[in-house]
């Protein structure tokens, strides 16, 4: 359930403080479905991409304009594949999207399908010539100017990491090697963390890339797990630029920190990191004051007595609620 | 960790020190015990000798006596006397040697072979004697030097009998010419006695028996040994091989049927009584094949079988250890405390160190699930013989099995730094270091042992079933075992396994020591192959049978019991009667209800033990109603009291062996008689042609006629709850038709026999809760819980079924439940869970729950509102209804204190509290097992 969708994204993005977007940022989404090679996979690659494009509209509320996607078969459903998923038209689609995307918007790529690793070169498996790696980050030096999220979900997509790692990038393979051969379960669960409930473990409202990587990475352990198998995937994530993804991002001095911050949104300006009202802003200055306490309170946790630290914690958390409380009043959103 | 990776005693690993100073050693494999062996060294067998070593024993002695009789040939004379032990004609083959020795005395080969002859029939001064005589003469002076060492080893003279041995390394090392076959086979052998010294040595032995048979490929001697030292490092892959390769050579040898009998025995495969049974027909006097034989009768609890054999293989050898040592266990286990002692004196005046003794008796007593008993023997053993290696190893399996851990680990620990090639402490030892992953958890009588990332999902469901069993089963025998019982729960089938018999690939789910069980979790088998509450329930009814009977209750009686008890637990528990028992019941393939423990311990197809566990519950049931409970609890007395299986049917049910037999016969043919009737013709028969014709019209679309068929069959055999089972297509035949009330009383009754079947509880409480029957819906999904509690989506169900039925306690454990799946969105699970605490009252726990989930997402504004209801600073009116007269009682039974940790909260719901370390030793009364198969 999404208790207080507008409320709670909002709050939680005037919390986001400097991690938040600039007014007049859009995000942008591409979505390459990949070969299937089997109608089982096909027909699934397909569910996962349209889920994600709907989503995107529906959901995030981006513009039609702003969402590409291609796959294997556009004829299946021409009114939401812009094109075949063939070399040239990935090539094109990015092209495209480097000249209509500004500078410091959001461009979210994912790419569905199946993948290869052969004589030291991973590629993504597409009608016709396939896309390396290395052609990938040459596409990637189009969208320099923006802040870029590049989600392969292909199996033997480790190698991708390294390859596309960059500043202002994020970085996330279904695989932590190119040895990892089997089809994979990573794509089916990042689109159901982006697309259905359960990914914003933070409940500010969204679903952070980081949160979707999380959510995914654990339901796929979950669904071998259920099914006694040996995971045969491990999802990493690269956002520090040193080429390395992290299994576990978003612990200290790990990778995360970007993809924390990276969502999907619609429209523009749709956030008021000021607010005009003065009682308003200081009820936020307080809010953010909270905030911080309590990361400063947790951080501390293992070095203090269990009691203290639950007394000191319900104390501010009792205060932040309050103060929330006081700020929808405010905003006069809930009475 | 510490433990060295020589895991395995295999050839291809002997990258032995050489033989350049020291060999091999092993515990007991004599050359003298193998009998005389054919092999002549390297020369051509003559005449005889070729017959000999093919196995053509007859013509063998015809050839080679024709020989020794027409003039001084002492090597036919020699292979007279061993073709004659051979075949255990000892008695002529002594005459002969003596009459050979008196026409030769100056032959060391004769003397040699007198006291070889000497030494089986237990004469032991006078083979010393013979050896003596032989000694560093001829071409069997080695190996009379090694039978003396033997001698001396045997007798518990170890430094002198190892100094002797150690002098085989020289010859080795310092020969100035290719010693022969039967020379390096003696190598072998001294040097195998060495490795108790040191492990190394073994793989110097495999080596010089290796070369011994490259030597000579014929010296079925050396492959022999070989073979036995391979048994004894626990490597039945090459000790198999190696037996096979010398029946190839002489199909007829004994002591190689013997060895091939024993790696069948060791890799748990039929046909070892076949074997031994070959052997003893080419040789009648086989010492150590009777007491093999009678170990086999001991383990299927055949004490009277057991004890002829033993007292045979005595009248040929009286000084004979090892029938010692097994007949005493027989009196032992029989309760006889004063014959067990006269044959306790017997062994220690022939070794007064003999510490296989009790390593044997200890052993034999494990066999009999006397684990406690087996931990005093082993004591002994290692009193005796700090080196006994194999003392300490039985010492710290036991010791584990009576939930002595820390004791345990120590004599293991001891046993592996000797013996580092044996593969069940290896595993033990492994499977202990990763019991730092396990949390313990203490319940009013059980420790539950269950490792760290299930134990919060687990513990509450298991200590309520398992405390719930306990008072039942108590009330029911009027018995209450001691406790704490241990209950160790393995998300790893293969440490499950290692923990029951130190090997994986054990069938079995569950294992009870007594009051230390173990078994699988739910996670160490696919969904549906198992239900981890009716395991749990069956052994905690094995704690109580083995108690009950100071673990003197037979396997059949036991395993019977658990079954019944599992039945009368929950509807749908225990083995179901399938077509194929029935059948193999109808076809004479399970043995008279009075002999069942055959079909437990010498099963003579694959399935005949389940069918065994299937046929013991029924001839519980059959007991119970027609004599009633006391009749039960009466034979357990009297199997306590010592008494056989015919004494308990005699004096307690007023009836014989043969009597019982036709009564079960007659109670099984009238209880199923229709299923027996329907299934005449097996798949063919009128069940089976009625299932097919309801699948074949239910594919064509005929609904309503394949009901019939189905109808028809499910009236045929009720009982039937397999995969086909004709409530299954009813359901879905009645579900097509939009009637969901008789879709789900067809699941209900298939729900009722097939105590695994995940899908159709799962469809069950669908069709109820569409119904409107959420308590029906909620039976359905608990039954789930036991089968598969790992989903989370099963857990959310429950709790808002319970929600709505107004049940808070198990609501909040169902919420609690969640929040130990570790879902991904967790402060959503703590949330859920605070509020279901809420509704049952308990705001104290609801607070910090709720903290918990505002730990992690500080702004969750449900989370913020509820904890402002719940510490009275809401400025609106209540989140939460009111929890009623329930929520007491819940928050009594959660237990949870207001001053608790946020850690602790989730072990609370059930009255659980995280223990401190690892039980100690105590557990006073180790008990017998009794495993359950895995159906």
């Amino acid at each position: 359930m999404r208790r207080g969708l507008w409320g709670a994204g909002a709050l939680a993005l005037l919390l986001a403080g400097s991690a938040g977007p600039l007014a007049g940022q859009q995000s942008h989404l591409l979505v390459i479905g990949g070969l299937g090679g089997e109608p089982e996979y096909s027909e699934a690659f397909h569910a996962w991409g349209t889920a994600l494009v709907d989503a995107a509209r529906t959901r995030y509320g981006l513009p039609a304009s702003n969402i590409v996607y291609l796959a294997e078969r556009p004829e299946r459903d021409p009114s939401r594949i812009r094109a075949r998923s063939t070399r040239e038209n990935v090539e094109q689609a990015f092209r495209d999207l480097a000249a209509r995307a500004a500078p410091g918007d959001e461009v979210l790529v994912v790419l569905i399908g199946h993948g290869s690793f052969e004589a030291g070169e991973a590629r993504f498996n597409l009608p016709g010539r396939d896309l390396t790696a290395a052609d990938f980050a040459r596409l990637l030096g189009l969208l320099s100017a923006q802040k870029v999220a590049f989600v392969n979900t292909a199996s033997a997509s480790g190698p991708f990491v390294e390859a596309l790692s960059g500043r202002n990038r994020v970085i996330v393979a279904a695989t932590k090697t190119g040895a990892e051969r089997n089809a994979t379960r990573f794509g089916r669960y990042l689109v159901e963390a982006l697309t259905g409930e359960g990914a914003d473990t933070d409940k500010d409202g969204r679903v952070s890339l980081l949160e979707a990587f999380e959510y995914a990475r654990r339901e796929v352990a979950r669904s071998y797990e259920a099914e006694n198998r040996l995971l045969t995937e491990h999802a990493v994530l690269d956002d520090d630029g040193d080429g390395v993804g992290s299994a576990e991002p978003g612990r200290a001095g790990s990778d995360g920190s970007l993809a924390r911050t990276f969502f999907l949104r619609g429209g523009t300006g749709e956030v008021v990191l000021e607010a005009a009202d003065p009682e308003l802003r200081a009820l936020l200055e307080r809010r953010r004051s909270l905030e911080a306490r309590i990361e400063a309170l947790k951080a501390e946790r293992a070095r203090m007595d269990a009691e203290r630290y639950e007394a000191e914690l319900e104390k501010l958390l009792l205060e932040l609620a309050r103060t929330n409380q006081a700020i929808r009043r405010q905003e006069g959103s809930k009475p | 960790m510490r433990r060295d990776p020589r895991d395995g005693f295999w050839r291809s690993s002997a990258a032995g020190r050489g033989l350049d100073r020291r060999l091999l050693a092993a515990w007991a494999a004599l050359a003298l015990a193998v009998g005389s062996p054919a092999a002549c060294g390297a020369q051509s067998p003559g005449g005889g000798e070729a017959a000999l070593r093919a196995g053509r024993y007859e013509e063998a002695i015809e050839a080679l006596a024709s020989r020794a009789r027409s003039g001084g040939d002492v090597l036919a004379r020699r292979g007279l006397v061993r073709a004659l032990m051979e075949v255990g004609r000892y008695e002529e083959a002594e005459r002969e040697a003596r009459r050979f020795v008196a026409e030769d005395s100056t032959s060391p080969e004769l003397a040699n072979a007198l006291g070889e002859v000497l030494y089986l029939r237990g004469k032991r001064e006078e083979a010393e004697a013979a050896f003596r005589r032989a000694a560093g003469r001829g071409r069997d002076g080695l190996r009379a030097e090694l039978n003396l060492a033997i001698l001396r080893f045997e007798r518990g003279e170890r430094d002198s009998a190892l100094a002797a041995f150690d002098r085989f390394i020289d010859v080795y090392n310092e020969s100035d010419r290719p010693l022969t076959s039967e020379e390096l086979t003696a190598v072998a052998t001294a040097v195998r006695y060495l490795g108790a010294e040191d492990p190394q040595l073994f793989k110097d032995a495999l080596r010089a028996y290796d070369e011994a048979i490259a030597a000579d490929p014929g010296n079925l001697e050396a492959r022999v040994l070989l073979g036995e030292l391979f048994l004894e490092k626990y490597n039945g892959a090459d000790a198999r091989a190696t037996f096979e390769e010398a029946l190839k050579l002489n199909p007829n040898h004994p002591r190689a049927l013997l060895g091939l009998a024993r790696a069948l025995d060791f890799a748990n495969e039929r046909g070892a009584v076949e074997q031994v049974e070959k052997a003893l027909a080419v040789n009648p006097n086989l010492v150590p094949a009777r007491v093999f034989l009678a170990r086999l009768r001991l383990a299927g609890e055949e004490y009277a079988e057991a004890e002829a054999e033993v007292e045979r293989a005595l009248e040929v050898n009286p000084a004979s250890l090892e029938a010692l040592a097994l007949l005493a266990a027989i009196r032992h286990l029989r309760g006889d405390r004063a014959g067990f002692e006269a044959l306790e004196r017997r062994a220690l005046a022939l070794n007064p160190r003999a510490a296989d003794f009790y390593n044997e008796v200890a052993e034999l007593s494990v066999q009999h699930r006397r684990y406690r008993e087996a931990v005093e023997f082993a004591r002994r053993a290692v009193a005796l013989d700090v080196r006994s290696w194999r003392g300490h190893g039985i010492l710290g399996i036991n010791q584990l099995r009576v939930g002595a851990i820390d004791a345990g680990r120590a004599s293991l620990e001891t046993a592996f730094r000797g013996d580092p090639y044996n593969v069940w402490i290896k595993n033990t030892l492994d499977l202990l270091d990763t019991f730092s992953r396990y949390r313990t958890v203490r319940t009013a009588r059980f420790e539950l042992v269950i490792r760290e990332d299930e134990a919060d999902l687990l513990a509450p469901y298991m200590a309520e079933l398992a405390e719930e069993a306990y008072d039942r089963l108590a009330e029911r025998y009027g018995y209450r075992p001691a406790t704490p019982i241990r209950l160790e729960v393995f998300p790893s089938h293969a440490d499950f396994s290692v923990r029951s018999v130190g090997l994986t690939g054990l069938g079995a789910l569950g294992v009870s020591f007594g009051t230390v069980l173990a078994m699988d979790s739910p996670s160490a088998r696919e969904r549906g192959e198992f239900n981890w509450g009716s395991t749990l329930w069956h052994e905690v009814a094995h704690a109580f049978h083995l108690g009950m009977t100071d673990h003197r209750v037979p396997r059949w009686l036991t395993e019977g019991l658990a079954v019944h008890e599992e039945r009368r637990a929950r509807r749908g528990w225990g083995q179901d009667v399938s077509p194929d028992f029935l059948i193999a019941y109808r076809e004479g393939r399970l043995p008279p209800a009075s002999r069942l423990n055959n079909g437990f311990v010498r099963p003579s197809y694959p399935e005949q033990v389940i069918f065994s566990y299937v046929m013991a519950s029924l001839v519980v049931e059959m007991i119970e109603q027609e004599r009633g409970f006391p009749a039960i609890a009466a034979m357990l007395r009297a199997y306590r009291e010592g008494r056989s299986t015919e004494e308990v049917l005699r004096s307690v049910l007023g009836t014989d062996p043969e009597s019982f037999d036709r009564a079960f016969d007659r109670y099984l043919r009238r209880r199923f008689a229709g299923p027996l009737a329907a299934l005449e013709g097996g798949p063919s028969g009128e069940f089976g042609a009625e299932l097919a014709a309801g699948r074949a019209l239910l594919e064509q679309g005929k609904l309503d006629a394949a009901a019939a068929r189905f109808e028809r069959a499910k009236s045929l055999f009720p009982e039937y709850a397999g995969k086909d089972s004709p409530y299954r297509y009813l359901a879905t035949i009645y579900k097509e038709r939009g009637d969901l009330r008789r879709a789900a009383a067809e699941l209900e009754q298939l729900t009722a026999l097939d105590e695994s079947a995940y899908d159709a509880n799962l469809e069950l409480a669908s069709l109820l809760e569409a119904t409107g029957d959420l308590a029906g819906a909620a039976r359905a999904l608990e039954r789930v819980v036991y089968i598969d509690p790992f989903e989370i989506p099963l857990h959310t169900r429950l709790a808002e079924l319970y929600s709505r039925l107004g049940e808070r306690a198990k609501a909040v454990r169902e919420r609690r439940a969640v929040v130990a799946l570790n879902p991904v969105d967790r402060a959503e699970a703590l949330y859920q869970l605070a509020r279901a605490l809420l509704e049952a009252g308990d705001r104290a726990a609801a607070r910090r729950e709720v903290l918990r989930a505002l730990e992690i997402a500080p702004n969750y504004e449900a989370a913020q509102e509820l904890l402002l209801e719940l510490t009275g600073n809401a400025g609106h009116s209540s989140l939460i209804r009111n929890g009623g007269g329930a929520a007491g009682r819940g928050g009594a039974e959660l237990g949870t204190d207001a001053g608790a940790p946020l850690h602790a909260l989730a072990l609370a719901g059930a009255g659980l509290a995280p223990a401190t370390g690892e039980a100690d030793a105590r557990a006073g009364t180790a008990q017998p097992s009794g495993s359950r198969r895995n159906p």
